[in-house]
């Protein structure tokens, strides 16, 4: 079977050219076949989607919006749903991750979008949402006005199923033009989802885009760096400064960077009664995605103390890990993939050497976790279920230790009491850190989260201003002043 | 066995003709005693994964060390003070240098010389060479400039040069040299770093200038691009070294060689890339799963792993992080096994210590 990505309104299947990509995981295997657009199709698609945004959405409610989005997320929500059982089906294949955990990584995610949610994520970031319809009164007098971009292009990566949500709903929400560039990685649900807004309400269907091209190279590529007013795009350092290179001065540029996550644990959560459940949550935030998330947690800190000592707690664990590949096996893993593993855990087991570093799980086995009795500087694993547990004197250690990577830092686990968590969440945000989650929600952001410590709506809206004084000019000018 | 013991034995190792699976075994054995009882990180790392002198009764179980680990420890079998020579990488992650250590250079350069004769002079007694890398002198501590210096020193004629100084690739002296070997009817062995072949074949190009080297003249590289030139695919590369120097392409032999081993394998010549490289008989090669450690069919791709006994002082079983198969004959390379940056959002190791690197 031939499943077709994207969403293309305004352009025929036909005259498109088609790049089919073979996956196969789990026994089964399925063809994706990704749009290429060329020059002429790439500029139509923009003027399409930026026509209809001008003339139709920019003109709509935003509950109307919201509840086109509900409406779309409840069916995705519906296991009986023909999406829903593509999506459950499709998923495991193409990112090669374990049937049950897509599945119960796509509900809890869903959720989030539904419309109290929906209404969460415009609490969060307007005063007043209703800045979103029509010009409301300021405090400081005056008037306001929120306006989306007429285009916004959103450039995604990773393979963590339906990430791309995220950011497509939040430009919707601010009456955007959206065009989505998919990744090659996950290449399905912005376009099941477009499909389904549009079925739910064509009008608004017609008002976004999702397409694909191979980064840098696509002939399409400087036709949507052109045409789009903001470019909200997930990817390494790398990727995004050649992109930031490429964009027009005037146009928005807003940059989601690879991560690194890191999980927090106070000596108070470290009894008999207590560890045993953290360690489960813990295990659960690095299985779930195989630490592909930018809140993955690749290293945990461990305070000593507890009647439950660090390295007890990494017996634990590793114990716990080991149950989890039975239920939700790793996925296989290509050779580059294996390599880092292999490099990472060779060079912990050459450190093990010198003593004060215990190493858990066999090489053959589908996780490693590594323990050092020592304090040291947050450091990526070999992902794909691999851990580095480090025993600390004191929490208050630990935003120094992660201090000298400031700029990769995003979430962090914590498992402390109240006065502490907030102690340590003052010199953890001071460093960098802009989320802070309990274990075993890692992975799973609110709604309404402040990714990487930004606006998710805020910051693609630009205010317009009617000042108090130039209302009260206006008055001058009425057909009924005296 | 003692130093000197381990030393004669391998000595008369190397001096055979060839050597059966049996007897490669029994002289790895007898290695991998030698180091486990002599070399104790090395000894601790065996230990750590089950592997004894007494428990290991196959080389193919002797554990091989990652290659990485030259950097992290001192892996030597005599005090490293005492040695002769310290052969060190030139790629540096963070700024620190893998490091095998020399007691003396006998073992290191029968193995390069015996090995060198067979698989890129055969059978000729001498030829003039010119070498595009610097030499001892300057760099004391690469194992490629002392494996070049040999090789003018035993195998070149008296008129062979080095053409790389301080000042870089010296075009006006080479040049020359080159034109005068094409009209001379001698053969030509032109050998060095991958890499310095690019601007000479650039400059060759820029120029219009194209030469025919006499019929029997070699050309030797080794070590890939390491970013000190732009990257070529083997095809690219290799019909551009024919195309300049008229050394057709089953004469540009590859060397394959690190700093972490005492023995270099070669490939017989890059009609067809990627070339079939084998070593020595003191040299065996396996392909393996990464992952599980366990050898990989004939055919199959997998990271390789080296026992070369020559390298008695420091390790002889290393796991590279080159990619390659079993192919008969030898195996076929496929370059680095690059650690994948992360298909997510996630920072991967290579990403991040680029970050830190500035």
């Amino acid at each position: 079977m031939i499943e077709h990505a994207g969403h293309l309104p305004g352009l025929s299947r036909e005259t498109l050219r088609w790049r089919k990509v073979s996956h196969s995981a789990w026994g089964e295997s399925a063809t994706i076949a990704l749009p290429e657009l060329d020059e002429a199709q790439a500029a139509a698609l923009c003027a399409h989607v930026r026509s209809n945004a001008r003339a139709r959405l920019k003109r709509m409610d935003t509950a109307r919006i919201v509840a086109a989005i509900d409406a779309a997320i409840a069916r995705l929500l519906d296991r009986a749903h023909p999406l829903r059982r593509k999506a459950e089906y499709l998923l495991p294949i193409v990112t090669g991750y374990d049937r049950e955990t897509v599945r119960l990584g796509l509900t809890g995610y869903l959720k989030t979008f539904r419309r109290p949610q929906l209404l969460r994520f415009l609490a969060e970031d307007f005063a007043n949402p209703a800045v979103l319809d029509g010009f409301q009164p300021t405090p400081k007098g005056g008037y306001l006005r929120a306006h989306g971009p007429e285009l916004l292009l959103h450039v995604w990566a990773g393979n963590v199923p339906a990430l791309s949500l995220w950011s497509l709903i939040c430009g919707l929400l601010v009456k955007a033009g959206s065009i989505g560039k998919l990744a090659s990685a996950e290449p399905l649900t912005a376009g099941w989802f477009a499909s389904l807004i549009t079925e739910i309400d064509p009008e608004l269907g017609e008002c976004l885009a999702i397409v694909w091209w191979k980064g840098g190279e696509a002939a399409a590529e400087p036709v949507f760096l052109r045409e789009a007013n903001t470019v909200m795009a997930y990817a390494g350092n790398d990727t995004l400064e050649a992109l930031r290179a490429k964009l027009p001065i005037t146009t928005r540029f807003l940059p989601h960077g690879h991560k690194i996550g890191f999980g927090v644990i106070a000596r108070e959560a470290l009894d008999s009664r207590k560890a045993p459940a953290l360690a489960r949550l813990a295990a659960h935030d690095v299985a779930r995605y195989e630490q592909q998330g930018c809140y993955s947690p690749q290293m945990l800190f461990v305070e000593r103390g507890g009647r439950v000592s660090p390295a007890e707690f990494a017996r634990y664990v590793a114990r716990e890990l080991g149950a989890l590949a039975h239920r939700h096996p790793r996925r296989a893993l290509s050779q580059g993939e294996a390599t880092s593993i292999v490099a990472w855990r060779g060079a912990q087991e050459i450190r093990a050497l010198d003593g004060g570093t215990e190493l858990f799980g066999e090489p053959s086995d589908t996780w490693s976790i590594v323990h050092v009795d020592a304090a040291e500087d947050l450091s990526p694993t070999g992902l794909n279920r691999t851990l580095k547990l480090v025993s600390v004197e004191s929490l208050d250690d630990v935003p120094a230790l992660v201090a000298p990577h400031r700029s990769f830092l995003q979430t962090a686990g914590v498992a402390a009491a109240p006065e502490r968590l907030f102690r340590l969440a003052e010199g953890l945000g001071a460093v960098g850190v802009t989320r802070i989650a309990p274990l075993g929600r890692m992975t799973a952001p609110e709604a309404g989260w402040h990714h990487d410590g930004r606006f998710s709506l805020l910051d693609l809206v630009t205010l317009t201003e009617v000042e108090q004084s130039a209302e009260a000019a206006a008055e001058g000018f009425a057909p009924y002043v005296d | 066995m003692t130093q000197a013991e381990i030393i004669e034995a391998l000595l008369a190792f190397i001096a055979l003709p060839d050597a059966s699976e049996a007897e490669f075994e029994a002289m790895a054995l007898k290695v991998f005693a030698y180091q486990f009882r002599n070399n104790e990180p090395y000894k601790r790392f065996a230990l750590q994964r089950g592997r004894t002198p007494l428990s290991v009764r196959r080389w193919r179980d002797i554990p091989a060390v990652p290659i990485t680990a030259f950097k992290d420890l001192t892996l030597s079998c005599s005090p490293p003070e005492a040695a002769e020579r310290v052969f060190m990488t030139s790629g540096t992650t963070q700024g620190i240098r893998g490091r095998s250590y020399h007691p003396t250079l006998a073992v290191w350069s029968r193995s390069m010389l015996v090995n060198f004769r067979k698989r890129f002079m055969r059978g000729r007694e001498r030829i003039r060479m010119g070498i595009l890398f610097p030499d001892e002198t300057e760099l004391p501590n690469s194992s490629l400039a002392h494996y070049l210096g040999l090789a003018r020193r035993e195998c070149g004629t008296p008129d062979s040069e080095v053409f790389i100084g301080t000042a870089g690739l010296d075009f006006d002296r080479l040049l020359p040299t080159l034109a005068q070997a094409e009209a001379s009817g001698e053969p030509y062995a032109l050998l060095g770093a991958s890499y310095s072949f690019v601007p000479l074949m650039d400059a060759l190009a820029a120029s219009g200038r194209r030469f025919s080297l006499p019929e029997g003249s070699l050309i030797l590289d080794t070590g890939g691009f390491k970013g000190q030139s732009r990257e070529l695919g083997p095809d690219e590369f290799y019909d551009g070294l024919a195309a300049a120097f008229g050394v057709p392409r089953s004469s540009c032999i590859n060397m394959y060689g690190m700093t972490e081993l005492s023995s270099q394998l070669y490939d017989d010549g890059n009609a067809a890339c990627p070339s079939v490289k084998s070593g020595p008989h003191w040299i065996r090669s396996r392909v393996i799963d990464p992952l599980t450690g366990a050898d990989l069919p004939e055919g199959q791709r997998g990271v390789i792993v080296h026992h070369d006994l020559a390298h008695f002082n420091c390790v002889s079983a290393i796991l590279t992080e080159d990619a390659g198969e079993i192919v008969p004959g030898g195996f076929k390379l496929f370059g680095r096994v690059d650690g994948e940056a992360s298909k997510g959002c996630s920072v991967a190791v290579a990403e991040f210590l680029a970050a830190a690197r500035g």
